[in-house]
Parts: C-alpha cells; sequence; structure tokens
C-alpha cells in the first residue's frame, strides 16, 4: 500500500472522529445551557473551545464565548480547521485523492455528507440551534463507519482507519475529562446539583449516559465518571477500549504478537494499554487526574507521530 | 413536423424542431427520423417534456453523487460544476461505424511509423515528404527522445482522435490528433452507466455495442510493457493530483484496471530504477501510464520548475528500467501544423490511401498560406498548433474586430506557430435544452479512443461526442460550455 494513502486513509478517519465528537459536545452543552442563566455562559462556553485546542485561534476572531460565537467557530468557521464543516472536507478531500483505493459506496458515501452538510446555511442554523446541524453531522459519522466495516476488504487500510478513529477519540476523551474535571473542582461546583448537571452533559456527550446509569445505578459521582471514561474496557469511548483498539489495528498492520512490538508507536500504545489496564481510579487520582491525561494525551501525540514515521514519511532519498 | 405522429402528445419534446442548414444526425428532413433513430424518436416524442426533466435531474444526480465533476476556480472558492451530459444519445449504424474504425486504426498506425521514424532514421525528412524545419521547430519535438528504443514500438498507446461530420457532404473529417495524453474516456463509460440507468426503455430497443472493456483493453497493453520480464509487472497510473480537471478520471482508470494511482511525490529514482514509496519500503515500478505532460515529467530534463515530476525520471525511462504510456515527445505528432501531412503519412508509410480526410488546412509557416490567411481571416478558423481544448482560437465569423487585429498581429509575429482553417459546418444531433424545456439542434463531434499494442489497433465502438450546448456554438470543448451525450454504435443498422 502506498505510504500516501495510508496516511489519507488514516486521517479521513480521525477528521471524522472529530467532526463527531465537535458536534456531541457542541449539541449536548448547548441545550444544557438553555436553562442556565446567562452568567454561567463563560463557565460553560470557554472549556468547549478549550476541548478543541483551539483557544488561541478563537480569541484571534471573537471578543467573548457567547454560545452563538462558539457554534459558529465549531461548526462552520473557515478560519478553524477543527471546525465541523472543514473536518467534513477535509474527510472529502481526503477520500477523494484516494477515490481509486476505497469502495464506491464509501466515496458516494462521503461525497453526500459533504454535499449535504455544504448545504446548511450557517445564518439559518445559527437561529434554529445546533441540534438539527449535530445530528446530521452524528448520522453521518455512525454511517461513514457502518459503510467503512461492510464494503471494504478488512485489510491494512481498513485498520489505519480504524487506528485513526481510536487514536482521535481517545485524546478527545482524555481532554473532554482533563477540561470538565479542572473546571468543575476550580468552581467547587462538584457536588451540587449544578455540577451534577453538567457531569451528565460530559456523559450525553460521549453517549454514555445511560450506560453509566445501568453501571454504577447512583447519582453522578465525578470519580466514578472518569473511571468509566478512563478506565472502561467495554465502552467504545473510553480511553483504554480506545488504546486496546489502536493497539490491535497496529499489530494487525505491522503483523507483531502479544508481548512484542515492531515500532516506537506500538511500544507507547502498549505501554499505555499497561497502565489502563492495571491501573486503578485511585491510583491515578493519588497521582494527579490532571498529571495522568496530560500523560495520555503526550502519549497519544507521539504515538501519531511515530505512526507517520514508520509508514508515511519518507525523509530522505535512499 | 413530427407533432403529425399520433402517438404523440399534444405539446411534446420536438415541437418547433428546425433542422437549419446542417446535417441533422436524427432527422433526414423535418419531422423524418433516419432509419437507425426510428426508435429513439419515437421514444422521446413519446414523453411528456415534465418527464424527459425528471430523468434528466436524475442523471444530474447521479452525476453529483458520485462526484463526477470538475472544479472552476473563477468566483475564488472553487465551485463544483457537472459536466453537461445531454440524453440524448448519438447514435451510429454499423456500417458508418465500420468506415470510422478502419480509418482511424490506419491514422494510428501512420502516426505511430511517423513517430519511430522521427527519432529513429528520419526518412521522412531525406525523402522530403514533410519539411524539417517544421518538424524541428515543433515545441513538442523533443531531441532527448533521439535514438531511444520505446518497447515494442509503440509511442501511441492511447490516441483520441476528434472527429466531426461536415455539413456539405455528410462525410466524417478529421479535425484534429490527440496523442498525448487524450482524456475523456471515462465519461464514455460513466454515461453509458447513466443513460441505462434513466432512459432503459430506449435504450433496449437496440443492440447496442459494448464499451465496458476499455480499461481491460488498456490494462493488457501495459502488462505488456514491462521492461523486467515478470509476470506480474507493477503498473501505476501517474495523475498531477486532485487539482486536475481530469482528475475523476485517473482515478476511475486506477480503480478499473486495479492499478495503483500515484502522484509524483509517491516515486522517487534511485540508480535510474523508479520505486514508489510504499508503507513496507520501496517497490519497484514497471510500467506508468501518465496522465502528466512531457513538461512536467521531470525536473531535471524538462521544466525545472515542475513539482508534480519525479527527478531523473527520464534517466530511467532512457536506461530501459521504466515504461512511459504514451511515450515522450509525441506532441511532434499531434502538433496542428504537422496534422497536414498525416494523410501524406498514411501514403509514404502503409502505402494506402487515406479512408478518412483532413479539414482542408492553411500552414501559417508558408508565405502563400499565409497572405491568404490574412487576407480571408474572418471566413477562417485560427488555431495555435500546440494547444489543445479550445485554447488560442479564433473563430473569424464571431470574431469581432479587435480579435481579428489581434490575430493578425499575432500571425505575422509567429506564423510557425498557427494553422487556419475553414469554417466546417458540423452536423447537429438534438439535444435538451432546459431553457425551452424542448429539443433544439446543436453542433456535435466525436473523439473515439485508440488503443495500440503495437500490432493491432482496439477502438472502443463509439467514443466521446461533445456538443455545443450554447445554441449556435461551434466549441464543444467542455472548459468552453460544452457537454456530451451517450454514442450508441449499433450492432447493424438501426
Amino acid at each position: 500500500m502506498l505510504s500516501r494513502i495510508a496516511d489519507s486513509l488514516f486521517w479521513i478517519s480521525r477528521y471524522m472522529e472529530r467532526a463527531e465528537d465537535t458536534a456531541r459536545i457542541l449539541d449536548v452543552n448547548y441545550h444544557m445551557m438553555m436553562e442556565h442563566s446567562p452568567q454561567a455562559h463563560r463557565l460553560r462556553w470557554d472549556p468547549l473551545v478549550a476541548i478543541t485546542g483551539e483557544q488561541e485561534r478563537f480569541s484571534a476572531q471573537y471578543e467573548q464565548a457567547t454560545p452563538r460565537n462558539v457554534f459558529e467557530f465549531l461548526a462552520f468557521s473557515p478560519d478553524n480547521p477543527s471546525s465541523i464543516l472543514q473536518c467534513i472536507a477535509s474527510v472529502r478531500e481526503n477520500a477523494r485523492t484516494i477515490r481509486d483505493r476505497i469502495s464506491r459506496e464509501l466515496w458516494e458515501d462521503v461525497n453526500s455528507l459533504y454535499h449535504s452538510v455544504t448545504r446548511f446555511q450557517p445564518e439559518e442554523e445559527m437561529v434554529a440551534g445546533p441540534h438539527r446541524f449535530c445530528n446530521a453531522i452524528r448520522f453521518g459519522s455512525h454511517r461513514f463507519h457502518g459503510v467503512a466495516d461492510d464494503t471494504l476488504a478488512h485489510d491494512e487500510g481498513w485498520n489505519f482507519l480504524q487506528a485513526g478513529r481510536a487514536l482521535e477519540r481517545a485524546e478527545m476523551t482524555a481532554r473532554i475529562v482533563d477540561v470538565e474535571y479542572h473546571k468543575l473542582v476550580e468552581t467547587a461546583a462538584a457536588g451540587d446539583a449544578a455540577g451534577n448537571q453538567q457531569w451528565m452533559a460530559v456523559l450525553k456527550s460521549v453517549a454514555a449516559y445511560e450506560f453509566y446509569r445501568r453501571q454504577y445505578h447512583a447519582s453522578i459521582v465525578p470519580e466514578k465518571v472518569a473511571e468509566l471514561l478512563v478506565l472502561h474496557a467495554q465502552h467504545p469511548r473510553a480511553i483504554r477500549f480506545n488504546i486496546a483498539t489502536l493497539q490491535q489495528s497496529l499489530r494487525a498492520i505491522s503483523g507483531s504478537g502479544p508481548g512484542s512490538y515492531a515500532n516506537e508507536a506500538e511500544r507507547l500504545t502498549g505501554k499505555l494499554h499497561e497502565s489502563l489496564m492495571y491501573d486503578r481510579i485511585e491510583d491515578i487520582f493519588g497521582r494527579g487526574l490532571h498529571a495522568f491525561l496530560a500523560d495520555v494525551q503526550k502519549a497519544c501525540r507521539s504515538v501519531g507521530e511515530h505512526i507517520a514515521r514508520s509508514y508515511f514519511y519518507y525523509a530522505v532519498v535512499p | 413536423m413530427p407533432a403529425q405522429q399520433a402517438q404523440a402528445p399534444q405539446d411534446h419534446l420536438f415541437r418547433d424542431y428546425e433542422l437549419g442548414p446542417f446535417f441533422d444526425e436524427m432527422f433526414a428532413a423535418p419531422g423524418q427520423p433516419r432509419p437507425h433513430y426510428a426508435k429513439t424518436f419515437h421514444e422521446l416524442a413519446g414523453m411528456a417534456p415534465g418527464q424527459f426533466e425528471e430523468s434528466r435531474r436524475l442523471a444530474d444526480f447521479s452525476f453529483l453523487l458520485q462526484g463526477i465533476t470538475f472544479t472552476v476556480y473563477s468566483d475564488g472558492q472553487g465551485t463544483e460544476r457537472l459536466f453537461p451530459f445531454d440524453l440524448v444519445p448519438r447514435i451510429l449504424p454499423n456500417s458508418e461505424w465500420q468506415v470510422i474504425e478502419r480509418g482511424l486504426s490506419q491514422r494510428v498506425r501512420a502516426l505511430n511509423l511517423f513517430l519511430q521514424d522521427i527519432y529513429g532514421p528520419q526518412r521522412i525528412l531525406k525523402d522530403r515528404v514533410i519539411p524539417r524545419s517544421l518538424v524541428y521547430s515543433c515545441h513538442h519535438f523533443h531531441r532527448v527522445m533521439m535514438g531511444v528504443e520505446v518497447p515494442r514500438g509503440i509511442y501511441t498507446h492511447i490516441a483520441g482522435i476528434d472527429l466531426v461530420r461536415d455539413s456539405k457532404t455528410g462525410s466524417y473529417l478529421v479535425l484534429e490528433d490527440n496523442v498525448r495524453t487524450p482524456s475523456g474516456i471515462s465519461y464514455v463509460l460513466e454515461n453509458r452507466q447513466v443513460m441505462t440507468r434513466t432512459l432503459p426503455r430506449a435504450f433496449q430497443q437496440h443492440e447496442v455495442l459494448r464499451v465496458d472493456h476499455y480499461p481491460a483493453e488498456l490494462c493488457e497493453i501495459l502488462r505488456l510493457l514491462s521492461p523486467r520480464g515478470v509476470e506480474n509487472p507493477v503498473m501505476v497510473l501517474l495523475t498531477p493530483g486532485i487539482h486536475n480537471s481530469a482528475y475523476f478520471e485517473h482515478t476511475f482508470l486506477a480503480q478499473q484496471m486495479g492499478i495503483e494511482l500515484v502522484e509524483g511525490r509517491d516515486l522517487v529514482v534511485d540508480c535510474d530504477i523508479v520505486y514508489m514509496k510504499t508503507i513496507r519500503g520501496l517497490t519497484r515500478v514497471d510500467v506508468i501510464y501518465r496522465r502528466i505532460d512531457d513538461d512536467f515529467l521531470d525536473p531535471l530534463a524538462f521544466r525545472p520548475d515542475s513539482i508534480l515530476g519525479i527527478p531523473g525520471l527520464m534517466g530511467a525511462y532512457r536506461a530501459g528500467n521504466v515504461t512511459l504510456a504514451n511515450a515522450v515527445g509525441n506532441g511532434v505528432a499531434d502538433d496542428k501544423a504537422i496534422y497536414a501531412y498525416v494523410p501524406a503519412f498514411i501514403g509514404y508509410y502503409l502505402g494506402e490511401d487515406p479512408v478518412l480526410s483532413n479539414v482542408e488546412t492553411y500552414l501559417c509557416s508558408r508565405p502563400e498560406h499565409l497572405s491568404y490567411v490574412l487576407d480571408h481571416l474572418p471566413e477562417l478558423v485560427v488555431k495555435a498548433v500546440g494547444e489543445s481544448g479550445g485554447y488560442g482560437m479564433l473563430i473569424g465569423p464571431e470574431a469581432d474586430r479587435a480579435a481579428l487585429a489581434e490575430f493578425r498581429d499575432r500571425l505575422q509575429a509567429n506564423p510557425r506557430n498557427y494553422i487556419a482553417q475553414p469554417v466546417i459546418a458540423l452536423s447537429r444531433c438534438p439535444s435538451y435544452d432546459s431553457r425551452t424545456s424542448h429539443m433544439a439542434g446543436r453542433h456535435i463531434d466525436l473523439r473515439p479512443y485508440c488503443l495500440f499494442d503495437g500490432e493491432r489497433v482496439t477502438i472502443v465502438p463509439g467514443g466521446l461526442t461533445r456538443v455545443a450546448l450554447k445554441s449556435g456554438s461551434l466549441v464543444v470543448n467542455s472548459s468552453q460550455g460544452g457537454g456530451s451525450k451517450d454514442t450508441w454504435v449499433l450492432r447493424g443498422e438501426c
């Protein structure tokens, strides 16, 4: 497989995941905020931009984190490379460059998602609220993975898709937990009703609310939420689940067996997976949740770089 | 008028249809379809305009969904446009096609022999069949190709030869040869697919020859060209990339042939061997179906500013370690001034009479032709010899004073760069005019695609029919507002 094609597949699913995650966060928080006082907005909207890691760009474009500004920035802004619209455009652009290598079904799916997303009129949507738009993205992303799983051979190319999604999602969940936990602890709101509601929003934004209720029966406890989102082995949004998927995909690509690794990306992934498997949430809190999640994010970035080095880049002509 | 047809509804698609002073592909006389068009005419005439409009939308949507679009950058944003598809097919009875096939096959063989000769012994120059200066002054004549032995002696693996039907005589003429990187075949295949889906009934009434074996035929030829005696040579299609207007075609052909689609940055040359960069390291490449122009192939040999090409590729090619299709330097054969000599090539190399005639051509490099051209500019079409796609062209009867004056200056400054031809009244074919929701006659041409394996020329029946959708326009190029039609070659006569 050409390195460029593997590179594109990897990024197609990263962008798709980024679009979906952003849509989820935006949708859930926007509607939760409707029930709050305007003073609370700042508290709520600043972190949202922080989760996507684009604070600098945001403050360059806007004075205030109003719902409208944040909505526009996260959903439509052409100047935000992580805006949902830009992510979907990048998905399509990447898919176009490899359309001879993906199934016709997958290409047509990506292409029609792009066309349906660009048909949204930002001004209209800003009045209507983000639900309609975000739903379209969520469905689009689900459909994308369904079509990919059902029409592509599950070969190395498909494994690059899996790896891209798992890596992006692990990093995103780490950032969500990090930012939210920080903010709620800082404002000492963790225990009260408002805090409770915000944790519910976090769970909903990663499709884990119902699952949490079933797992823990109890009221929303921040430590439990963190445990679920960081350490759960079966929930598809949990960090551990995604690092396991990533490890599996990378091994499928290189052909290395358990207990061994073929490159630095695999070594780092394996090491991270070990700690997620054997650490308890108490251990993590003991060392500091923020420090732990910062390490996770750092490891994710590093794994991404090493995947590129092992498979995508040819720095020097032989 | 066809409104006399008993079963046709009151307001049918051919209401007010005018033949004009042109050869009409569908009608022999007003209301009288030619025998091979009768069934299709009745099918279309039986449709209400609304019903036809519905089919048309369906076809457009299908092209949009598949992303068969080209990008227009004039608005700064990059708007994607559909290459307009007209649902009324262009139909050729088998006997007519056989003449075309014979003529093209002969022409392709002669062009290939010319290239072998011109980059080899140059007998044709010594025998003074064509002036030496005309060949050497051609921008696309590449000295770097002198003495290079191309595999199996093939230069013109793929040729797209543009034909028009002259309304005056009703016979086909060759308008130009394209033996560098002709494009459009993907539209032939996609048009057929969309056609059978949107107007299945009209299609089923005929036995139409298939076109979908083109990629397999091309792939077979590429396989023959491997410089290594390996059973499964590594073949790739080299594209300039996503911003090229023919990018869809590149992906389409790569996928249909099951070969890798590569960009220049995916390839690297080391010690005259070409490799592609894969996730498992470097893999040797044997055959490159390149869709990049000569000038951009290798910055070391041609344009040093090319970022699309691969440094060292020409070295590998000349060393015989990789095969390029089409060969480098073919532009000398489809130069519009050299074109005037192709009928002579056919006689010289094959000892045959040309089956298909050329359009009468004035070479501005000849002083007596130049003075005629300058005297008759408003009646002529002037073309730059090295251009294609409808660029660098003057259509005398449509040009204003300023344009005529400009071309007059250009012709005098650089006569070798221009040829002139009389305006050919291209035949017309009914085409849907969405403005009036009815059929109107529009000028068409035909570009068949010829594959050459060194011995035999294979031509997919039909080719791309391009249509000038603007009323009265003679320019069929997509860059100039043209569209296309599905082309049906019938197994029989009707």
